[in-house]
């Protein structure tokens, strides 16, 4: 005899509960250190400090992300969602291919695989930021399609320092997933371009800002990788007009809605006895 | 599975805690001086009492006092090891304690009137809080649920 198993655990719903509450909790605790900062001197610029860093640190991203689940609809409708589950980048791009596959053909167009977020890659980018230093692996930011963060993340820097830098974020598709209208792809990407650190005044955040014309970086991208031998591209009209013909109503990004689908099966992934011959290089494999 | 930031961030403020208890601890009973009792004595509200007292003022035998912050010390101690292990039961204890911690103090601040200011209790409020809302993060509770069997 088996007990029918609650679709529902009381650890769920403990931790569901926890999560609003301490949303709620933030939120008195911004106004506590605000109304502080008001009541102690010159000592209030420090609570002040200490009240923005806690509403766009902790207070704002736990309301968005309270609201977004039960506000934005969580099936694909070609934009990525940041952690607080906002929607953030287009998806503007879609590959057939292997993982192997990607990264040669990348690496071969000059684009370098970023660092994962961590401790030291985040001190790192703030620091080469700052200090206009060359960080050419800086992190890129998680961003989420099909309900996980990006599989692959490239860039490439400009300007010699994090705060400008192209960058294109990978998913690989669900088996037997089909884009609206019935294609199949292998991969989905998402390109846009960092034009430079700021504070965002809609999450008060510090991070970087994009340039809202994306078609510029997804004709940047499939130029590089188009003149890599083996890639071949095919592209979808219109795609995503549908998803972005409504201006007014929050769409801070521009695009004509074509969808390029880049097609990297004809790269070659040498066996192992054929690496452990030839010496290593960034070469995409086809035969020169 | 990597130990996520909100995990590390809720175990080291537990153990914090543990740590400014020992030391305030230290401070009334070995008399030493008032800035290091009242800097250590911020993260648990400890600054109740007069920071001119001594321990013979607090009318405790020190056998007693040593006693009880002992146990306190150690139980912390033992909550921020086991959540950084990832422990969901832990996360979860911490969490109760911490909610009601908080709910109390609200309570006092709604009802009563009573002021929270840097010099009194913002200071522990405030670590309560971001210990709760670390650890009922996505990302602490994955982690702390990461041997569970899934359906």
């Amino acid at each position: 005899m088996t007990r029918r198993r609650r679709r529902w655990s009381i650890g769920h719903l403990l931790d569901g509960f926890f999560f609003v509450f301490a949303g709620l909790a933030a939120i008195w605790l911004a106004y506590l250190s605000l109304t502080q900062a008001f009541q102690v001197g010159w000592a209030g610029v420090l609570l002040a400090i200490v009240f923005w860093g806690l509403l766009a640190y902790l207070v704002l991203p736990r309301l968005h992300r309270i609201l977004t689940s039960i506000y934005v609809p969580d099936y694909f409708m070609g934009r990525t969602r940041t952690s607080d589950g906002l929607l953030g980048d287009p998806v503007n791009l879609a590959v057939l291919g292997e993982r192997e596959q990607i990264e040669r053909a990348l690496a071969a167009a000059g684009w370098i695989a970023a660092d994962p977020v961590g401790w030291g890659s985040s001190w790192r980018i703030i620091t080469s930021t700052l200090g206009r230093r060359s960080y050419p692996r800086a992190p890129v930011s998680p961003l989420f399609l099909f309900g996980r963060m990006q599989d692959l993340a490239y860039q490439q820097e400009v300007a010699g320092s994090p705060a400008q830098r192209h960058h294109v974020r990978f998913w690989q598709c669900p088996d037997g997933w089909l884009l609206p209208g019935g294609r199949r792809v292998d991969w989905l990407a998402a390109g846009t371009f960092d034009r430079a650190v700021g504070l965002s005044l809609f999450t008060l955040q510090v991070t970087h800002r994009i340039d809202a014309d994306t078609d510029i970086e997804r004709d940047h991208i499939v130029e590089s990788l188009s003149g890599v031998p083996g890639v071949e591209v095919d592209v979808i009209r219109d795609f995503a007009t549908g998803y972005h013909s409504r201006n007014g109503g929050g769409d801070s990004i521009t695009t004509d809605g074509d969808l390029p689908i880049l097609d990297v099966r004809a790269i070659r992934i040498p066996d192992a006895a054929e690496s452990a011959r030839s010496a290593p290089s960034a070469d995409a494999g086809v035969e020169r | 599975m990597r130990r996520p930031a909100a995990t590390v961030a809720g175990g080291v403020l537990v153990l914090l805690r543990a740590l400014s208890g020992a030391v305030w601890g230290a401070a009334v009973l070995f008399g030493l001086p008032p800035w290091l009792r009242a800097t250590a004595g911020f993260a648990n509200g400890d600054n109740i009492i007069p920071a001119e007292d001594t321990i013979d003022d607090l009318g405790l035998p020190p056998e007693v006092f040593v006693g009880v912050l002992g146990v306190v010390f150690l139980v912390q101690v033992v909550f921020g090891i086991l959540l950084l292990w990832g422990s969901n039961a832990a996360r979860v204890i911490v969490m109760i304690v911490s909610t009601i911690s908080i709910v109390t103090a609200f309570v006092s601040w709604w009802e009563v009137g009573a002021e929270i200011t840097v010099a009194t209790t913002l200071v522990t409020l405030a670590l309560d809080i971001l210990v709760l809302l670390a650890l009922s993060s996505r990302d602490a509770a994955a982690f702390a649920r990461r041997n569970e069997k899934r359906d």
